[in-house]
């Protein structure tokens, strides 16, 4: 028959987050007639082990949680892009087939004989036909930059901004804009970044671009580069016109055209290309603007590490 | 003789939108070629087979038999009729394909007719009638330097050169169109498919890394000649090997 027997129990409450608590047999400690203070030192001690222990759990399985829940967003991300890359596609596809249509069509016709109106008509239809085929290039161009295998080596920076620089300086929309650049000599120059170097010239040659659209003779438009140890920092500065407030998030947005850019030339696609490639070169750039004074923006690449 | 010297090369259009092979037919005419079309890859093979054309320009995307399809059966017969491949999709890995399924050039769409003209006769120049074209090759020999396609790798002297993907795309284009002119926009729109507006200095970076990794140069060029304000052209003979 089995006897009855008191049995000590200790219950010490655990911090570990929640309302947990642990009885421990007193038993279990050397038979004692009385317990001393070492011995609710060895308790708090396990207690304190078990607390950690189970704290550490937790945390573990809040980790898991999130890793699960940002798994699940970059899931999603990765899914909306696919889902944006393949509309982008489709719609190449579908716009290629009338483009190409409309420019047999219109090849066809500047052979016979046509009158000097009729000529000038044509010409304008051509003019329009290439800047939606145009467009299009560059709605792929944004499509594939987000898949594509980027074809990647150290890219000597100092190299590529005097490039972008001089052919900036050599366009007829130039003219009377002062363009200057700016590149660190001290105490060394500016160091290589990893990435796509055609790619990079092209997010250099947008920035310009943009800066020589909104600028009238007589701006400065200022290209300058620094380093803080893990960086390149690129700058594109000028004098013109300025981005209101308003459009100073949305400018990044394709097909955006903010209140200062009706009338000038261009896609809306610009911008869009340029964060896409900085994003793709684990990079980013961002733009700070007054109006009436000017416009700066930013890019910072991360620096080439063998 | 060689079919360029007909009088009227003939060809054969095949695509299956009537907007385009209605414009594009008068048009080819008009440029000194006879004209044939058909409106998908069956239509395609059976006019082939009856005509003999001496070049066939060939859609992608069409019912019934796609565009690759037809190369392919025409190449696995043995069948060397000069192809244009006219490709839709822009990427890089499709319009590379279309010179390994033995297209022997690939012009993409929206194109200018114009454009097309230019590539017909330069394709047409380059045919070696029965033949294999050079951008069916696995091995294109130039003197001293081979290009391995299978591999992707470069040979100078037996020595292997260090070039980036873009450089061994561009050489290989060069290469499988030696002795013709290639502007930069023509280099721009087939190795890079871009065609943006800083391009053409694009070209010219990629074209120096390669004279350097040739010992090539450019006042005296082996290989890679430079056409002042219009592009490039591959100076040296070219040999393919299976």
């Amino acid at each position: 028959m089995k006897r009855w027997s008191w049995a000590l129990l200790c219950v010490v409450p655990l911090a570990c987050g929640g309302l947990l608590a642990t009885a421990f047999w007193l038993e279990a400690l050397p038979n004692r007639i009385a317990y001393l203070r070492a011995d609710l030192g060895t308790l708090a001690l396990l207690s304190g082990l078990l607390a950690s222990g189970i704290a550490a759990g937790e945390g573990l399985r809040r980790l898991g949680e999130e890793r699960r829940q940002r798994a699940f967003l970059q899931t999603l991300q990765t899914e909306s892009i696919r889902e944006r890359h393949e509309f982008l596609r489709r719609l190449d596809h579908e716009l290629k087939n009338p483009l190409m249509g409309m420019r047999a069509g219109l090849a066809n016709l500047t052979g016979t004989e046509l009158n000097a109106p009729q000529r000038e008509i044509i010409e304008s239809v051509e003019t329009q036909t290439l800047r939606l085929s145009r467009l299009l290039a560059d709605l792929r161009k944004l499509a594939e930059l987000e898949i594509r295998p980027l074809d990647c080596a150290p890219v000597d920076m100092n190299e590529l901004l005097q490039d972008a620089a001089a052919l900036t300086t050599e366009r007829p929309e130039a003219e009377g804009r002062q363009i200057m650049l700016t590149l660190p000599q001290a105490p060394w120059p500016l160091p290589p970044v990893s990435g796509d170097r055609d790619l990079l010239f092209l997010l250099i040659h947008n920035l310009l671009d943009n800066a020589l659209k909104f600028t009238a003779p007589g701006d400065k438009i200022e290209l300058r580069a620094f380093e803080d140890g893990a960086r390149v920092v690129v700058e594109v500065a000028d004098t013109g016109a300025g981005i209101p407030e308003k459009d100073a998030q949305l400018v990044w947005n394709e097909l955006y055209r903010g209140e200062n850019a009706r009338g000038v030339p261009g896609s809306g696609i610009g911008l869009a290309l340029v964060r896409a490639i900085a994003e793709r070169h684990n990079g980013e750039v961002f733009l700070r603007s007054r109006v009436g004074q000017g416009t700066v923006f930013t890019l910072r690449l991360p620096v080439y590490r063998k | 003789m060689s079919s360029v010297d007909n009088l009227s090369p003939h060809l054969l259009l095949v695509d299956d939108e009537t907007a385009i092979t209605a414009n594009l037919a008068p048009f080819l005419e008009r440029a000194g070629f006879s004209v044939n079309t058909a409106r998908d890859g069956v239509q395609a093979l059976e006019q082939i087979t009856h005509l003999k054309p001496d070049l066939v320009i060939l859609d992608v995307l069409m019912p019934r038999m796609d565009g690759r399809q037809v190369l392919r059966h025409l190449r696995q017969q043995g069948d060397w009729t000069p192809i244009i491949l006219l490709t839709q999709v822009g990427e890089a890995s499709e319009r590379a394909m279309a010179l390994e399924e033995g297209a022997d050039d690939y012009i993409n769409k929206p194109f200018d007719p114009r454009e097309l003209v230019a590539r017909i006769r330069s394709v047409l120049r380059r045919a070696r009638p029965g033949q294999p074209p050079l951008a069916a090759a696995w091995k294109l020999v130039c003197g001293k330097l081979v290009f391995d396609r299978r591999a992707r790798r470069v040979f100078l002297e037996e020595r292997e050169l260090a070039l980036t993907p873009k450089a061994v795309a561009l050489l290989e284009y060069l290469m499988t169109h030696p002795d013709e002119l290639i502007t930069r926009e023509r280099l721009l729109e087939t190795v890079w498919g871009w065609d943006y507006p800083v391009g053409t200095r694009t070209v010219d970076t990629r074209i120096a890394e390669l004279r350097r990794e040739l010992g090539d140069d450019a006042a005296t060029p082996t290989y890679i000649e430079t056409v002042p304000g219009e592009g490039y052209r591959f100076a040296g003979k070219v040999e393919g090997q299976a």
